[in-house]
Parts: C-alpha cells; sequence; structure tokens
C-alpha cells in the first residue's frame, strides 16, 4: 500500500495496456514463449544448486516428473491461449477484409467497408453502442449496491429467515434466465417497465445479482468486523466508518462484482430481447440476427466494436484495481 | 491506514458497540438518525430497530429477487394453465402432459441434458487443467488477466461468430483442407451450423466456460499450492499424487458449484442453441421461446409447462448445490482456510 508500491503497479498496468494494444495472436504466442525462456531460467540455476546438495528439493523428489509436468504445462498453456485469441484475430481480419473468396488462405484485399457501412448508415449502431455502456454501467452500480448491502446483512447479522434470503440470492445462478425473462414479461408490461431501458436494466440486475453478491459475502466475510470495531471503539460516526473503515477494505470486492456486473449486463441477448422489445437496441440484439449470416465482414465489424468497449471497461477497472494495490481480483467460490 | 487520518469526536459509551445481546458483537446500526425522523408515537424500541436492520439491508436485493421469484412462479403457474391474461383461472395438468408425451418435446429434453453434461464435463475437466497448469508455471498477472479474465468478456453469441470463421464450409478450417486436396467443394466439409450432434453447440460453450472453471478455482489452488503444496512435498508426494491427493478435495467444492452454474446456465441458455442449433430436435429453451413467440399467445402455457420441466431439472441441481455448500461448512475446512488467510493479512 506504501506509494513505491503503487508506482510499480501503475507501471506494470501501463506496460500491460500497451502489450493488449500490441497483441496480436502471433504476439501473444511470442509473448508465451519469452515467458518459459525467462521463467525456464531460474529453474535450471535451481538445479545445479540442489547437485550441489545446497538446497532441498522443492516439490517432490522425483524431479525428472517434475521438468515434465512443467512442459505439460507450457505446452496446455500454449495450446489454449491459441484457442482463445486465434478465432479473435481471425474476426479481426474478417471485419477488414472486402473480399475474401472461398479457397483463398489470405484475404484477397483490406478495406474499412465494413466498418463505414455499419457506422455511417444513420446513427443508429453509434446510440445503440452509447446505450448498451449505459445500461451495463447503472446495471453494475445498482447491482453491486444491492449486493453490498445484502452480504452485509447475510454476513453480519443473524436474523430469521437468513438461510432462505442466501438461498435466493443463489437461485438466479441456478435457473436460467430463459425462464425469469418468459414469466416476469407479463408483470413489467403491468408495470409499464416493459419496453423500456428501466425494465431492461432492472432485469440485468437480478441477473447479475448472485454473481456480485457471491462475490461480496465472500469479502465481507473475510474483512470480518474487528477493523470496523475499532474504528467505533475510537469513536469514530458511523457515517466515518462506513467511509474511512468499510469501504476501502471491500472495495476490491465491490470493483470486481461490478466489472462482473458490466460483462454480464452488456453481453446479454435474451433478457434484453424480452424485455426490451424491440425498443430497446443494444449492441447484442443488433448484432445478433448478423452473426449466423453470409456477410461476415460486418459481423465482425459488431464484434470487434463490442469487444473493444468490453475490453475498455474491464481495462479501466483494471487500472483502478491495480492502482490500489489489488493483486488478485475476488474470484467467485472462495478464495 | 487512512482511518487514522480522520477526526472522529469521541462521543462517550454511545458510540461503542453494544456486547450484550446478540450472538455475535455487530456494529450498531445507524439508529440515532432512525428515530429521529419517526415522530415520538411511532419510535421503535431499541430491540425492534436492531431486529430492522438486517432487512433493511437486504431490501434493494429482496425488490430484485422478488422479481426473479415472481417470474419463476408466474411461469410455473401458467404452465399448470392459471393465466389471468388470457382468462384462464383452472388449474390442470394438461400443458405438462402434452409437453412430457409429445415425443418431439421429451427429444428436446434430452438433447438439452446431452448438451450441458458434455460442456460442463468437458469446461470443468479442462478448466481444471488449464487453472493448474498456470499455478504449475507460477503465471503472472497478465497472463491470468489475458487468459483467464479476457475471455469471460467475450459474449457467448460472439464465440459463436469465432466457430463460424473457423468451422463452417467456407471457415478457415474448409481451405486448410482444400490446400491439403482433402475437400474440392465448401459443400464437402460437414459444416457446424445446425449439426444434429450439437458439436459446435458444445464446444462454444467448452470455449466460454473453461475460463469461467479456472476463474472459479485458479485463487484457491495457487493458495492451496502455496500452503498445503509444500507440505505434502516435504512429506515425499510427487507433485501428480500431491494434485489429487491434496489439491483437488481442497478445491472439491469450488468445482462442484462452479460446474453446477455452467450446467444450469448451458441447459437454459437461448443465444447458442438458437444460433448453431439444428432444426429438430431443438434445445429446450430454443423450442420454449418458439413456442412463447407465436402469434397464438394460448400457446403460452405450454411454453410456460416447457420453462416448469426446466425449473425442475434445475431444482436437483439447486438440491446439489446445497449439499455442497451444507458440506463445506460441516467441514470448515475453507473456514479454517480462510481465518488463516486473515491471519496472514
Amino acid at each position: 500500500m506504501d506509494s513505491g508500491q503503487d508506482g510499480r503497479d501503475k507501471q506494470r498496468i501501463n506496460a500491460e495496456i500497451i502489450s493488449t494494444i500490441c497483441a496480436t495472436g502471433q504476439g501473444v504466442a511470442k509473448q508465451d514463449t519469452a515467458r518459459r525462456n525467462a521463467t525456464g531460467q531460474p529453474a535450471r540455476r535451481q538445479k545445479k544448486l540442489l547437485h550441489r546438495g545446497q538446497r532441498k528439493p522443492r516439490h517432490g523428489c522425483k524431479r525428472g516428473y517434475q521438468r515434465e509436468y512443467r512442459r505439460a504445462s507450457i505446452i496446455f498453456c500454449i495450446v489454449y491461449f491459441t484457442c482463445i485469441f486465434l478465432p479473435l484475430v481471425l474476426i479481426l481480419v474478417w471485419s477488414l477484409t472486402n473480399v475474401w473468396p472461398w479457397p483463398n488462405l489470405l484475404p484477397e484485399r483490406l478495406s474499412l467497408r465494413a466498418f463505414t457501412q455499419v457506422y455511417t448508415s444513420g446513427a443508429n449502431f453509434l446510440s445503440a453502442l452509447f446505450l448498451t455502456v449505459t445500461i451495463g454501467i447503472a446495471v453494475s452500480l445498482l447491482t453491486v449496491f444491492a449486493a453490498t448491502l445484502a452480504a452485509r446483512a447475510l454476513v453480519l447479522h443473524v436474523f430469521r429467515g437468513r438461510e432462505v434470503f442466501r438461498f435466493a440470492t443463489i437461485l438466479p445462478f441456478l435457473v436460467p434466465q430463459t425462464v425469469f425473462a418468459m414469466g416476469i414479461q407479463v408483470l413489467f408490461f403491468k408495470l409499464g417497465l416493459a419496453n423500456t431501458v428501466s425494465g431492461v436494466i432492472i432485469a440485468h440486475c437480478v441477473v447479475a445479482l448472485p454473481y456480485a453478491a457471491t462475490i461480496m459475502v465472500d469479502v465481507t466475510q473475510a474483512a470480518g468486523t474487528h477493523l470496523e470495531e475499532q474504528a467505533r471503539v475510537m469513536g469514530a460516526s458511523s457515517f466515518n466508518m462506513a467511509r474511512f473503515v468499510t469501504l476501502p477494505v471491500l472495495l476490491p470486492g465491490i470493483l470486481s462484482a461490478a466489472s462482473l456486473s458490466y460483462i454480464i449486463s452488456i453481453g446479454n441477448y435474451f433478457v434484453t430481447l424480452l424485455i426490451g422489445g424491440g425498443n430497446v437496441s443494444t449492441v447484442m440484439t443488433i448484432m445478433f440476427p448478423f452473426l449466423a449470416s453470409e456477410d461476415r465482414a460486418i459481423a465482425g465489424v459488431y464484434v470487434v466494436s463490442f469487444l473493444a468497449v468490453t475490453l475498455l471497461v474491464f481495462l479501466a477497472f483494471e487500472m483502478i484495481l491495480g492502482r490500489l494495490g489489488v493483486r488478485e481480483r475476488k474470484s467467485l467460490f472462495g478464495g | 491506514m487512512r482511518a487514522r487520518e480522520a477526526r472522529f469526536d469521541v462521543r462517550s459509551s454511545d458510540a461503542l458497540p453494544d456486547m450484550r445481546s446478540g450472538t455475535r458483537p455487530s456494529i450498531r446500526p445507524k439508529s440515532t438518525r432512525l428515530k429521529s425522523v419517526l415522530p415520538p408515537g411511532l419510535r421503535l424500541s431499541r430491540k425492534t430497530r436492531r431486529k430492522l436492520v438486517p432487512y433493511l439491508l437486504f431490501f434493494p436485493a429482496a425488490i430484485l429477487l422478488f422479481f426473479f421469484v415472481f417470474g419463476m412462479i408466474n411461469g410455473v403457474l401458467q404452465g399448470f394453465g392459471i393465466a389471468p391474461f388470457l382468462g384462464k383461472y383452472d388449474l390442470t395438468l394438461d400443458y405438462y402432459i402434452q409437453a412430457l408425451t409429445k415425443s418431439e418435446l421429451s427429444i428436446s429434453i434430452l438433447f438439452s441434458l446431452y448438451l450441458a453434461v458434455l460442456a460442463t464435463l468437458g469446461a470443468a475437466i479442462l478448466g481444471i487443467v488449464l487453472s493448474a497448469a498456470i499455478c504449475k508455471l507460477g503465471a503472472g498477472r497478465k497472463i491470468r488477466l489475458f487468459g483467464v479474465q479476457m475471455p469471460m468478456m467475450v459474449a457467448h453469441s460472439v464465440v459463436v461468430l469465432c466457430l463460424l470463421t473457423i468451422f463452417s464450409s467456407s471457415g478457415l478450417l474448409a481451405r486448410f483442407l482444400f490446400e491439403l486436396g482433402l475437400i474440392t467443394e465448401p459443400s464437402d466439409m460437414p459444416s457446424v451450423l445446425g449439426a444434429p450432434s450439437g458439436w459446435g453447440i458444445i464446444l462454444t460453450y467448452i470455449w466460454r466456460e473453461v475460463p469461467f472453471i479456472a476463474f472459479c478455482t485458479i485463487t484457491i489452488m495457487a493458495h492451496i499450492g502455496d500452503r498445503y503444496g509444500e507440505a505434502a512435498a516435504v512429506l515425499g508426494a510427487n507433485s501428480i499424487k500431491t494434485f489429487f491427493t491434496v489439491t483437488l478435495p481442497l478445491c472439491k467444492s469450488a468445482i462442484i458449484k462452479a460446474s453446477l452454474v455452467v450446467f444450469a446456465y448451458v441447459f437454459g441458455s437461448y443465444e447458442v442453441a438458437a444460433l448453431l442449433g439444428p432444426t429438430l430436435p431443438k434445445a429446450l429453451p430454443v423450442l420454449a421461446y418458439y413456442q412463447f413467440k407465436l402469434v397464438d399467445i394460448t400457446n403460452r402455457c405450454l411454453a410456460m409447462a416447457l420453462n416448469g420441466i426446466t425449473i425442475a431439472i434445475c431444482m436437483v441441481v439447486v438440491i446439489i448445490y446445497f449439499i455442497t455448500l451444507w458440506h463445506e461448512r460441516r467441514e470448515g475446512q475453507w473456514t479454517q482456510a480462510r481465518t488463516g488467510e486473515t491471519n496472514k493479512e
């Protein structure tokens, strides 16, 4: 938490952003091999030490196996990274192609045709992009607010029906959103929420709540109450306690939950479609019909724009987390 | 800490946490404010106020959950033929019987189950291997960021496009095979679109859920590796043995919970199955939505009966989830690990 740590983290984040911008599929693969060499070096050095008998073996006694496991892990990671990034790069290439006739392995001509076509055909897509981000941010704020308070109730208080509430919080995880969306549509019509942006936001919040709540319950449990009690003993008012103790302690979890909720919201198609009707058009609802269509360049442009927006917000969250000195983001089920 | 910088006004014993009642000492609520707002006649006793706090805290989440539970119950009721907006008020099992006896529908249920089971198994196994591999390499934050968290942002329907660019009849793979002289026409390539075996759907979900499973297990696995892995190594276990006897049992509940979430998601989600699925058999959610949006609004009851079946199957998942949760708490392995964790910090 000291300033030196802060500076280093900031540097690392900057390096990460630069590498994201540069990273194409091959670039990532190269990074990977570079990392292998870099980490391979100390391992060899350690082996020499072992021969001299200066240090005990760190893991197990059969070092031959040890190296094989390591090699297998490296190979698996490389294959995995290729599988993850190759298709995404391919989509990027598709979005930039003009003509890519059938048997050619490489596209014939690159152009910005699809981009101009999508972005200049009315302000439709840009406004959809804006609406998507707005909904995403609203959803993450609301969900995190509800989840943080609910987590406090579930962890720090003993009350009647606590287990029922706990059960209800997990429920949207395990009962599909299609069921929820079809069932709630009638009620939303009656409340006047159907076909409105606020209706979509509420529905997205419901879908994102269990993710946020699971993270927040974990974080609240880990934080405990002793810091808050100290603050109160020292005479802090409840507002000061929340401002100077509770919030900083919970912040990493809050940001993780917020970014997860954002991702869930902007990637949602079915709930947006059903609650938003035709009125609320997000990137997802515009993109969907094009995904399985023949013009892959147009679909590619939609996907590239979508991923760019997602990545931007994701990196912003990462940057804030890094600045706070948080090394690890909270994962979902404990840890 | 920054708390020290703040200047607090010490307010006698009023600021101290109340230790008298309750099993665990909790922070005193903002009771003073509540009291001043209410008129004298409506003032609640301190005990009532204390009891009210958790419910107030839970209130925003409760509103959201109310919508969810209402949607679920409403759906189930409509499946039983109670749909006031259609003018139907009689309880009937017709729609469920119709859903379960029609051969097309029962095949849909089996198809969805098949997709969900295979996708979950594949994702769970590969996800565990991935997080073990990343832990083994001691990979840094950047690898985790781009290998695990970034793929999670890619929406499912985007993955469908990824798959199509590679596996469709004019995709990259077909072009490679043409180059090698194995096929001559795009139509020679078995397309991923609408394949009756649904391998495209399964592959899509595996692509997307492997990072999810890894995301859920990687932190735990890293901690276990740090703490118990070395102990096991000192006692003479090799790493495979350590993995199966120490790491995996300790990660078990996280893995099970993540897999159940994946299962329920795959079983009940619409997008991927709608884009890549065959016309027959349709996945259960696709079929339900198909019935739902038919012009004849009376078909909604049948759609809801299908949803009811989805809920019934998901309830099994819920029960397994809660058994896992219960076991986890009873064994207390995690609380132990966690308290160790907080002490270290």
